[in-house]
């Protein structure tokens, strides 16, 4: 039970420490580009701090106040569920318990039960915000699974821990040994991730309409940290199935932060898509390319 | 008087809960010429005699709150009685005679409703008619070939039999079940039924045109495969199944999230559903026949709930468009939660038993590699996300925007009552999904000759390909959600309530009771504008049906420009074809 | 780049000003002194482009002057926004969207006045539709001073706001609540019944604690 425990405040301690830093070195990495000296890496760690001690926050109602705990939860809950270190006793969590399939439902629990404190707040942006979030995920939730699911036809299980031991070395990697699955599914994992072009639900700076419409002081304090949380688990998921999985915490820094700066090059080079743009692209690319490798791979006697 | 009416209508509600805890053995009753009518409770009805037993009574009790009204009550009876035949029938005579006693019996009922209109009862009779004669058709047909009745297993016939049997029994059970294109009937009715009545059939008679699927697999034991051959994996003719289901489920979905009216949108969910069991029959596995009746399962549970809480809305009320409601959540807390239990079952959200369907049902398509229908299904699946969303958000969330829904009250007892039940065998089945495959799914499969899945705990849910432990999710899910709600009260810092409904950053402006600020029947509009999605949502069933008839004329005006007009022109071609022939005929000497 | 060596005019004014307020912070708690730290370190900037002024808010947040790198980022609503940038003058038809953002605004939050017409109504001196003198009706917590002050003494501005929450003097929203009577008294004098709603304040005289 003490091991649980410990493991548990570890794996979150050390999502959100990465995660902070990873989403500094996002703005640094952005500014640079930009040609400015851009904030601290520490950046987001103070902002975070800010919001959790504000003095003031507003809710509107017991839902609106539940919301940001429910996400939040949820966020923990996915990050107990994602193995972060192979063939190790420690930063399992709960994985042992779950799969594939119910951490991918997992994602989506925390951003649905914060869609109902946003419909209680009563202000229709919000509302519109959600309703944009959704429709982004119906757009690529199906070609994200569908490249998850040629992995699990690769290896018959959809236990990570068993995808992740059949990866013994880099050739082995499903990145060598199905790469059409990865391209069929980095760009929707970027999208999952609110990553650049495809952020135009959040748009945090400039965009009024948004399911943060409402949020303030220290319920958005909360809104930030899940987040920064959930990018690292879905990072460390992404790593576990297609990078081979880590047996160090050093290969699990390098490993995610290799994935995170192909998401942040991405981020930075294109420019912003209209939701319906956003949904149409992943059913036109991703999911094309998806049908060629069901094509490839599965109907196909050859592989 | 009116109280001893009640009382017999609620106990007679109780009458398949009776007959599924005191059947034993079977009966059979000889006919005219040594045919036998046989009854039996088998594995496969026994579960869905249960779906019936849970859900009768759960209806009555709300019913109970109206005037007594004793044709309705019988009529209920009758139908009620039809089932039970329709499920215990070992031969086709009965299940054809409960068929037809359920069709007409909620035809009356449907009938009574002061919304029926013209073609909401037509389209109703018409459907379902036409479903009977199919299977009138088809249990002839079985008869002239095998001189039998019963309901079994028939080897020794031809591949062009099996396929003629195969197509007249499902479509008679894909209408009933209102897979696309002959789902017209389902729409109209369980939006213009009386709204208890509504939950009724979405809960428990779609599930017959389920149940009769599933006795497709008990005529061809050898599951599809033998019908015509097989493909990627699987039976052809399942894969056909599979498409039919997944298409229906998209396409519905995308109708549900434009529908402004709460009932059609259950309705139009409930046809999606349906599609998702429908395809995982087709696959035919038995994960995925497991997942089917976890999903029949969970669908009648979901839908008792959320369309008794829809009447209950509709009753405190009056509307039943999302447009005219809204802000209930302070006001009607217990159906709130009532909805919130039900959409996240439907939406197949862990920890909710859902989940552990969709998954049975997927696990199915991955291990039949039927990655194509896993892609569709997970559209339709992501898609019921917005509806359901929409379904909570409409009602309960956003601003009230009727005189009625600002001064609503909670719903009363009898409508409470159901509910509750409903949401902790929800709840309870999302912790122990591995109660349900041991108890009620693995004795269905092993009646159906099939692996069972088996379960190393309650808790657990475990198939080849891995599983989940429903107890650790919703252990760490609510735990993590108690303690962050604690930490969060106890760090210092004032929280206060908006004072006004009406304090939101509306963009430095200041909302009034006038400002348009529900976005309850907007909300999926913009959907339209993704390519595929407004393809859909612009062309309509009947349409596809004028656009039949159009077609249809079209080529037979084709057709009947081959013949002249003149009829002499023809009567010479006659002649002339007549001598040809008799002069082939008379030199090759036959 | 700027170079905050030299100092001249309203500068070496201001910097004396901020020496002597950088004592003033000393009796706070530990804890205190890191949440001001945090506080100062992240500031979102809700810009209300009222004036002209409005123009030098966009070379101040990208590449030339690059306001994120004091942790000065926009936010996108005021529910979020630590920070409101009144940049010029303010027509009384503006003044009511101002107050009913600032109220909306959760605290601690400050308010910078950007050039001259915020503090004495500049060019608008004797227009018959602008505000004088913002602070009568919502609080400023720093002025920036000039018609049009460049991006430069607006980041002057900030790292001055910036050095005041680090010392944990009592700032513009206390101010508000404490005398929240003259204020609306202020508001009402120009507004007259077009004023905004209450709700968003009215909780202030229960104690300002809810």
């Amino acid at each position: 039970m003490a091991h649980y425990i410990i493991d548990a405040f570890a794996m979150i301690g050390m999502s959100y420490i990465m995660g902070f830093l990873f989403y500094g070195f996002y703005r640094q990495f952005n500014a640079r580009v930009q040609r400015r000296w851009g904030p601290s890496v520490f950046q987001n760690f103070f902002d975070n701090m800010k919001f959790l001690f504000k003095t003031e926050t507003i809710i509107h109602g017991p839902m609106f106040f539940f919301g940001p705990m429910i996400i939040f939860a949820g966020a923990v809950t996915t990050v107990l569920f994602v193995p972060y270190l192979k063939d190790s006793n420690w930063l399992q969590g709960f994985s042992h318990s779950g799969n594939l399939i119910l951490i991918i439902y997992l994602l989506v629990v925390g951003p649905l039960g914060n869609a109902l404190a946003v419909g209680s707040s009563g202000n229709p942006f919000g509302v519109m915000g959600v309703t944009r979030g959704l429709t982004r995920l119906m757009g690529l939730e199906v070609p994200f699974l569908l490249g998850l699911a040629l992995v699990m036809v690769q290896h018959e299980t959809a236990s990570v821990h068993a995808i992740m031991a059949a990866q013994t070395d880099f050739a082995h990697w499903n990145l060598m040994t199905n790469p059409i699955a990865f391209i069929v599914m980095i760009l929707p994992f970027m999208a999952s991730q609110h990553a650049s072009p495809f952020d135009v639900v959040g748009a945090p700076v400039e965009v009024y309409a948004g399911p943060r419409v409402e949020f303030s002081g220290r319920l958005l304090g909360v809104l930030m940290t899940q987040n920064m949380m959930m990018t690292v688990a879905k990072l460390v998921l992404i790593a576990d199935l297609f990078l081979g999985g880590a047996t160090t915490i050093w290969a699990l820094i390098a490993k995610t932060f290799a994935l995170f700066l192909l998401t942040a090059a991405v981020s930075t080079s294109f420019p912003r898509l209209r939701t319906e743009q956003t949904v149409d692209f992943f059913w036109k690319i991703p999911l094309g390319l998806g049908v060629i490798g069901v094509i490839a791979t599965v109907w196909f006697p050859w592989s | 008087m009116n109280l001893i009416t009640k009382l017999l209508f609620l106990g007679l509600s109780f009458t398949p809960a009776a007959t599924f805890f005191t059947w034993d053995g079977a009966v059979a009753w000889s006919l005219l010429n040594g045919i036998t009518l046989s009854f039996d409770l088998t594995p496969l009805s026994a579960f869905f005699m249960l779906l019936l037993a849970i859900g009768a009574p759960l209806i009555a009790v709300p019913m109970l709150r109206e005037k007594s009204d004793e044709s309705a009550y019988a009529l209920y009876a009758l139908l009620l009685l039809g089932m039970q035949l329709l499920l215990l029938a070992g031969d086709f005579i009965g299940f054809f005679i409960g068929w037809e006693m359920m069709t007409w019996s909620s035809y009356l009922l449907l009938l009574r409703s002061p919304r029926t209109d013209l073609e909401g009862a037509q389209s109703y009779i018409l459907f379902n008619l036409v479903s009977a004669f199919l299977l009138l058709a088809g249990m002839l047909f079985l008869y002239s070939i095998t001189d039998d009745f019963r309901i079994q297993a028939v080897d020794g016939l031809l591949t062009a039999d099996k396929l003629v049997l195969f197509v007249l029994f499902g479509l008679a059970f894909l209408i009933k079940v209102g897979a696309l294109p002959l789902h017209l009937w389902v729409p109209r009715s369980y939006d213009q039924a009386p709204d208890l009545f509504s939950a009724f059939l979405s809960a428990l008679m779609s599930k017959m045109g389920i149940y009769g699927l599933m006795i497709l697999p008990l005529l061809f034991p050898d599951g599809f495969n033998e019908i015509s051959g097989q493909i990627f994996n699987g039976p052809v003719a399942g894969y056909v199944l599979a498409w039919i289901g997944i298409i229906t489920a998209t396409i519905a979905t995308f109708k549900a999230i434009s529908q402004e009216d709460m009932k059609r949108l259950l309705a139009y969910s409930s046809i999606a559903q349906v599609g998702y069991i429908v395809t995982a029959l087709g696959v035919g596995s038995s994960l995925a026949i497991g997942g089917a009746l976890f999903q029949a399962l969970v669908h009648t549970l979901v839908k008792l709930l959320l369309f008794i809480t829809i009447a209950g809305i509709i009753l405190q009320t009056g509307h039943r468009r999302f447009i005219d409601l809204g802000q209930l959540i302070s006001r009607m807390p217990i159906s709130f939660f009532g909805v919130l239990i039900g959409i996240i079952g439907l939406a197949g959200m862990p920890p909710l038993p859902g989940f552990a369907a969709k998954y049975l049902m997927y696990v199915g398509l991955i291990e039949a590699h039927w990655l194509l229908l896993l892609a569709a299904m997970i559209l339709a699946s992501t898609a019921s996300f917005v509806y359901c969303y929409k379904l909570i958000y409409g009602p309960f969330l956003g601003h009230a925007n009727s005189p009625e829904a600002k001064t609503a009250t909670e719903a009363p007892w009898q409508y409470l009552i159901p509910q509750i039940i409903l949401m902790g065998m929800l709840v309870a089945l999302g912790i122990f999904p591995g109660w349900a495959i041991d108890v009620l799914i693995d004795p269905v499969l092993i009646g159906l000759n099939m692996t069972p899945i088996g379960t190393p705990a309650w808790n657990v849910l475990a198939t080849s390909y891995g599983g989940y432990d429903g107890v650790a999710v919703m252990g760490v899910f609510a735990t993590v959600f108690v303690l962050i709600t604690v930490l969060f009260l106890l760090v210092r810092g004032n929280m206060h309530r908006a004072a006004s409904p009406y304090d939101l950053s509306f963009c430095g402006e200041v909302p009034t009771a006038d400002t348009p600020l529900h976005y309850g029947a907007g909300m999926g509009r913009e959907l339209r504008r993704v390519p595929l999605i407004g393809w859909i949502l612009r062309h309509t069933t009947t349409g596809f049906y004028a656009g039949l008839t159009r077609q249809t004329q079209a080529a037979a005006g084709m057709i009947g420009t081959l013949y002249g007009s003149n009829p002499q022109t023809w009567l010479l071609l006659a002649v002339l074809i007549f001598a040809v022939t008799l002069t082939i005929q008379s030199v090759t000497g036959a | 780049m700027y170079h905050n060596e030299h100092c001249e005019g309203f500068q070496c004014e201001q910097q004396q000003l901020e020496a002597a307020l950088a004592q003033s912070g000393n009796e706070l708690g530990a804890l205190d002194r890191l949440m001001a730290w945090f506080r100062q370190r992240s500031l979102f900037v809700l810009a209300y482009g009222t004036g002209c002024g409005a123009i030098e808010m966009r070379p101040l947040m990208t590449s030339r002057f690059d306001a994120e790198r004091f942790g000065i980022i926009g936010a996108a609503t005021p529910r979020q926004a630590d920070v409101l940038v009144i940049s010029g003058y303010l027509a009384i038809k503006t003044l009511k969207r101002v107050i009913r953002s600032y109220e909306q605004m959760q605290a601690p939050k400050y308010v910078i006045g950007l050039g001259s017409c915020t503090i004495n109504g500049g060019m608008y001196w004797d227009s018959y539709n602008t505000i004088k003198q913002l602070d009568h009706y919502i609080p400023v917590d720093m002025y920036v001073n000039g018609c049009m002050p460049r991006p430069e003494a607006l980041i002057e501005g900030f790292v001055a706001l910036q050095q005041r929450i680090a010392a944990g003097t009592p700032s513009g929203f206390e101010r508000y609540r404490a005398n929240i009577d003259w204020y609306k008294a202020n508001q009402r004098r120009v507004l007259g019944d077009n004023m905004p709603p209450d709700y968003t304040y009215d909780w202030y005289h229960a104690g300002g604690v809810a």
